[in-house]
């Protein structure tokens, strides 16, 4: 028996690159069934982003207004009553949305306390979300994997490309991501204090350039409540640096309030871009934070809810 | 072993100390081995400032800790001995003990045990031959000398024995036995009394022996014994003695039933220097008629316990008629009111036959101690022979005066020579009136009775005057005429009561007095108890049997049964220890103490002059092994819990325990910390359920207005009703001036609900509807005012609220209530006022109605802006899932999207729950502000 709290689901040594990429392939068609699953699940209270807009669904007819293009009257119905009806299709303008999962090792933690590991969380939420984008029709790609594509099933195309891309265990470029475009990042946004420097200031231009974003912050719950005492080793799952703390509880407040300040930074910074920041824990369920990511992309980020 | 009493088994174990510094040495280099864990924060980590890293070394304390450990364990395998056993004998040759084992050795006969076992070693090592004498042993017991480890084997069962120590046998077959064995030491265990010429006697022939004489005499301060008890009328007397007349001791007297249950108890005292004290059982007769056996507290020997048998019990009374037995009319037998007023505390005989001699005969057969009879003339005169030597043995006749005893006055056996005729005092042809009773007199055994006023007397007997008659009445009139007197014959008594026993003498038979009076001359009579018939011989089985410490026991093997011979009292043997005998029906109580006993010590100065006094071994040697061990065992378990929490596997918190922890630990910390350890971690802390925190829940329940909503067990439609409500909350708390406390889930099956003002209910298709048992609780809470706000969340299933599941499911809840017509809620309804104006009641669907108790029919020709019936109803369902509208994160953000996504839409689902909320809190009272513009209209004028 294990007396750790947590593990690294996949504890092979680095070098083997391919043994660790052949086991995340296998694992991916199991994610994508559960990631259908999760946005079926989803999908019953999810109505799109029903609006009236140029596309070939009908949407509703209302009555005409002055002023209207003639041509969008409905002749067929308003001849069965008096009024003039404009038939009005649904919205399909198509957004390009890229995902991303980051897939570094520090995403590999699990903890007893949660199911499953950050990172196959995250691409479950990912591909759901994937999923859930494919059917109202958005144009989704994967950073530095495959580009934008509409299609009924980008879900398993964006999986098999993930499956031949490998593990993203490093950030992707993200110039080439292009005006108004929607980026959906899932990580648990624990790096090097310059990383992150660095990634906030792409943010920044992204945000320049009208592009939003929604950070999805996946962490495990034994991360954010510190729950370890007495003589203790931390190992960084990244760099293999260790830490010995001899008697652990005597940080566990500071570095709890230090974590909340880490996650609360992030999440001021997306308010000020008018990004949405979106904290997900391993231990609860996929559909919530499908939901709340939901929401936050249907919503218009600048009237604020309700 | 000069100075410390201590001794070991095996001295060279303990050279295993001199390791000691080298384990010091090694535990100071080995720290304890930290827990390695991976853990992805490490960036946020490395920020804390405080890297302090466990210095190489253990801690001094733990090092001691453990080093405390060895050492404990090193002296636990060297068998130390405290107080290693000690024994005076110094002479050679046979050893002869002699051992006082009755009962009043049971203080110090674990002392003298152990005494003798240690002396009996060592006679062992020396290879001397033993002959043990105790005082109790009866004349048969060999005399041989046997060697120390039979001897120890013989006394094996203790040195303890419910009997009396018979010191002249005793002496007399030592004076046998020097005859045969030259003794060559003596050893005499004195149980501490002395028995006058007879311990002298052994005393004598113990000194007569060569070689040393070893005498152990305990303290006898502690002893005490009981002599019988004496059943009075009022109360149970009897007596507690002790050897030696020391300073004053308390002394506790506690009285048990047959069953062995405590049902008297009280308390005396030894005055200082007195060597009696007296106590007083003043339970009524009832109780004290139970009593089996009395106890000396603390005394813990079988002569401070008293049995008492049949003779201290309930008495049983044969009643006689002079007047033959109407059955038909038992009101006017002359025998009714005597046997109501004695069939409380007496068991009653009556004679079969109408034949006075026969009848007197029969209750005799019946072991009767006493008898009544009720206007009895003359007497046969074998009856009076019988009832004459009745008497002489003790028993009570009781007569009663009557048309016959009146006619007959010179009939014998009566108390008093009596006037011929009876008084008539009162009637129509007399000046005076009946007479009632006068005080009794302290002679008198009614003494202290209350002087019944209530009594008259109208007719009576009188008495011949006589220098006795002053002396043998027990009661009189007012005009001093007696009314009861009596007389001691032989060992009896012979009491007449002047007035017949039926009311037309006198209405005393209707009192309370009278029932008291015959219960105290009841009392007077002897108990007969189990008798042995005339010559015969009665052999009563053993019962129940005192052992050594007066604890009663089953007999053992050996006990015989106790034979009554005539008259001849037994006595307390080996064979017959004291206790009862006879059967469940009838038993005899054998007791070691009589009534004379006196106790007397065993001075110093009755010694022979060479006796030498020896102390009995004061404590036990204690083998201090396994208390070593044990400590060592605590030592090793407080270093296990140590070497836990260095690896930190305790925490002092016990929130967020990660489940890691093996079982293993969890059970070990359980085991360690007992209560302490922490519980409820897994609980959601949402649910109301937990019993230990209902308490409290209760408490910020009743201060803080809170919402509540009915847990279903589905936990997501939970948390979006507890989200919903949180959102709610905060919009309430936000707009208006009513700030609720956190939501709380309750459930109808457990949790009190009258604490909240309105239960929201999210309708769970799947989940099974609530028992009746919830359901009447919801029902008391709706008719004491609560509302509960039924959502069937399925307004977008479409089809119209009649076949979906939500519905369906609700409708089954609601089988069991009591639910008033309702209505969708009208135009008019305070709820579309009670704070925002609304037309509709959105939730995060649109359309569904919300439906309410019917409020009468509307008056057509009133206008009034708004209605409301009196009270708020206590029910609204809707299908808009308000919750879902409602439900908000920690960040405020919400939760769901609002379907169809009309913009305001989740707006005016809170300004509908800010409606709600207020149409719960302040009922009706906006439909009457309506009406103030009217109001300051009519003050204007």
């Amino acid at each position: 028996m294990s007396l750790t709290t947590g593990k690294l689901v996949e504890a092979l040594p680095a070098q083997s690159v391919l043994a660790r990429s052949r086991a995340r392939a296998a694992l991916i068609p199991d994610l994508l069934v559960e990631a259908q699953r999760v946005a079926n699940n989803v999908f019953a209270g999810w109505h799109g982003r029903r609006r009236r807009g140029i596309g070939e669904n009908f949407w509703q007819f209302r009555p005409y207004v002055q002023g209207e293009n003639l041509a969008a009257i409905d002749w067929r119905r308003s001849a069965r009553d008096d009024h003039v009806y404009v038939k009005d299709r649904e919205w399909q303008a198509s957004h390009t949305i890229w995902l991303w999962v980051d897939e570094s090792a520090s995403m590999l933690y699990q903890s007893s306390s949660a199911e499953v590991s950050k990172q196959s969380r995250a691409l479950v939420l990912a591909l759901a979300m994937a999923e859930l984008l494919a059917r109202s029709g958005e144009r989704i790609g994967w950073l530095g994997v495959s580009k934008p594509i509409v299609h009924r099933h980008a879900a398993e195309r964006l999986a098999s490309d993930l499956i031949v891309a490998g593990a993203q265990d490093r950030w992707p470029d993200m110039k080439h991501i292009g005006d108004h475009a929607e980026v959906v990042l899932f990580s648990d946004f624990l790096e090097s204090r310059e990383d992150e420097e660095a990634h906030l200031a792409v943010f920044r231009d992204l945000s320049d350039k009208r592009v939003r974003g929604h950070l999805v912050q996946i962490i495990d719950p034994a991360e954010e409540v510190f729950s370890y005492a007495g003589r203790m080793e931390f190992r960084d799952p990244e760099t293999g640096h260790r830490l010995n703390l001899g008697s652990a509880q005597t940080v566990k407040q500071d570095y709890e309030a230090l974590f909340r300040g880490h996650t609360q930074l992030l999440a001021d910074y997306c308010s000020r871009l008018g990004w949405s920041h979106t904290l997900h824990h391993t231990d609860h369920l996929a559909s919530q934070a499908l939901q709340s990511l939901h929401v936050a992309m249907s919503e218009n980020p600048f009237d604020g809810g309700r | 072993m000069a100075g410390l009493p201590l001794a070991f088994a095996s001295p060279w174990v303990l050279l295993a100390l001199l390791a000691l510094p080298v384990i010091w040495y090694l535990l100071r280099l080995t720290p304890p081995k930290p827990r390695s864990e991976f853990f992805p924060p490490f960036v946020i980590l490395e920020q804390l400032k405080a890297t302090e890293d466990t210095p190489a070394k253990s801690p001094w304390w733990l090092t001691l800790l453990r080093l405390a450990m060895a050492a404990l364990a090193i002296l636990a395998m060297a068998g130390p001995i405290l107080n290693p056993g000690e024994t005076p004998l110094k002479g050679e040759g046979p050893l002869l003990m002699v051992i006082d084992d009755g009962w009043a050795s049971a203080a110090s006969s674990d002392q003298v045990h152990r005494t003798a076992l240690a002396m009996l070693a060592v006679a062992g090592e020396k290879g001397r031959p033993v002959t043990i004498v105790r005082t109790t042993d009866l004349e048969d017991v060999s005399l041989e000398p046997m060697s120390a480890a039979e001897a120890s084997g013989l006394l094996e069962a203790g040195t303890n024995r419910p009997a009396r120590p018979d010191h002249a046998l005793a002496a007399q077959r030592i004076r046998s036995a020097i005859a045969a064995t030259g003794f060559g030491e003596t050893v005499f265990f004195s149980d501490g009394l002395a028995r006058s010429d007879r311990t002298r006697g052994l005393l004598d022939s113990l000194a007569s022996i060569d070689g040393p004489l070893l005498v152990a005499s305990p303290d006898t301060s502690g002893l005490v014994a009981l002599r019988p008890v004496e059943n009075q009328p009022s109360s149970m007397i009897g007596t507690a003695i002790r050897a030696n007349g020391g300073g004053s001791l308390p002394l506790r007297i506690t009285a048990f039933d047959k069953n062995g249950l405590p049902i008297a108890t009280t308390q005396t005292l030894f005055a200082d220097g007195e060597t009696e004290a007296r106590f007083e059982l003043s339970q009524p007769v009832e109780v004290r008629n139970q009593i089996v056996r009395i106890v000396a507290e603390s005394a813990n020997n079988a002569g401070a316990v008293q049995l008492l048998d049949d003779s201290n019990r309930r008495r049983v009374v044969g009643l006689i008629s002079g007047q033959s037995a109407d059955i038909s009319q038992p009101l006017l037998s002359p025998l009714y009111y005597i046997n109501r007023a004695l069939s409380p505390f007496s068991d009653l005989r009556f004679a079969d036959t109408a034949n006075t001699d026969e009848a007197v005969d029969d209750l005799l057969n019946q072991n009767v101690s006493a008898m009544v009879l009720a206007d009895v003339g003359t007497l046969p005169v074998q009856a009076r022979e019988q009832i004459t030597g009745f008497l002489d043995k003790g028993g009570l006749v009781i007569r009663f005066a009557g048309p016959r005893l009146a006619a007959n006055p010179a009939s014998a056996l009566l108390p008093v020579e009596l006037v011929q005729g009876d008084r008539f005092i009162g009637g129509a042809l007399s000046w005076e009136t009946p007479k009632s009773v006068a005080p009794f007199e302290p002679s008198s055994p009614f003494f202290g009775l209350k002087t019944p006023e209530d009594v008259s007397v109208s007719r009576q007997v009188l008495a011949l005057q006589s220098q006795d008659l002053e002396n043998r009445t027990w009661a009189r009139l007012e005009d001093g005429t007696p009314l009861v007197t009596a007389n001691q014959v032989g060992a009896g008594w012979l009491v007449l009561f002047h007035v017949n026993s039926d009311n037309n003498w006198s209405n005393l038979p209707l009192s309370g007095t009278f029932v008291e009076m015959l219960r105290r001359t009841v009392n007077l009579a002897r108990s007969t108890g189990v008798k042995p018939l005339e010559d015969a011989q009665l052999r009563l089985p053993p019962m129940e049997v005192l052992d050594g410490k007066g604890v009663p026991v089953p007999p053992p093997v050996g006990v015989k049964p106790l034979v009554l011979e005539g008259s001849i009292e037994p006595r307390v043997t080996l064979e017959n220890p004291p206790g009862l005998y006879g059967t469940e029906d009838g038993f005899r109580a054998l007791n070691l103490i009589g009534d004379a006993e006196t106790l007397t010590a065993l001075e110093p100065a009755m010694l022979p002059a060479k006796a030498q006094t020896t102390t009995l071994a004061a404590s036990t040697s204690l083998t201090l092994r396994p208390w070593l061990l044990l400590a060592a065992m605590v030592l090793f378990l407080a270093d296990c819990l140590a070497v836990l929490w260095f690896a930190g596997l305790i925490r002092g918190s016990s929130k967020a325990r990660p489940r890691s922890v093996p079982a293993a630990t969890a059970l070990l910390l359980a085991a360690a910390l007992g209560p302490v350890a922490p519980a409820g971690s897994f609980m959601s802390p949402a649910m109301a359920q937990s019993a230990t925190a209902d308490d409290g829940l209760d408490y910020s329940a009743a201060l803080r207005t809170r919402f509540a909503y009915v847990v279903n067990g589905n936990e997501e439609i939970d948390a979006i009703s507890r989200a919903g409500l949180l959102g709610l909350t905060r919009f309430v708390s936000s707009r208006t001036a009513l700030e609720p406390g956190d939501p709380v889930g309750v459930d109808v099956i457990t949790d009190e609900l009258s604490f909240y003002p309105f239960l929201y209910w999210a309708i769970d298709p799947a989940a099974p509807a609530p028992g009746e048992e919830a359901m009447a609780r919801v029902d008391a809470y709706m008719k004491q005012g609560g509302t509960v706000l039924f959502d069937t969340r399925d307004q977008i299933s479409g089809v119209l609220n009649n076949g979906s599941g939500g519905n369906q499911k609700l409708r089954e809840i609601l089988a069991t209530l009591d639910i008033p017509p309702l209505e969708p809620v009208p135009s008019d309804h305070v709820l579309t006022k009670a704070f925002f104006l609304l037309d509709s009641f959105p939730g995060r669907y649109q359309g569904g109605d919300l439906w309410v108790e019917q409020i009468g029919t509307a008056d057509e020709t009133e206008t009034r802006p708004a209605r409301a019936g009196d009270g708020v109803s206590t029910i609204m369902i809707t299908s808009n899932d308000f919750a879902g509208a409602w439900a908000v994160d920690e960040q405020n953000r919400s939760l769901l999207p609002i379907t169809p996504p009309v913009p305001g839409q989740r707006e005016y689902a809170f300004r509908v729950g800010v409606n709600i909320v207020m149409y719960t809190m302040t009922g009706n009272y906006k439909a009457d502000q309506v009406h103030v513009p009217a109001l300051l209209e009519r003050l204007g004028q």
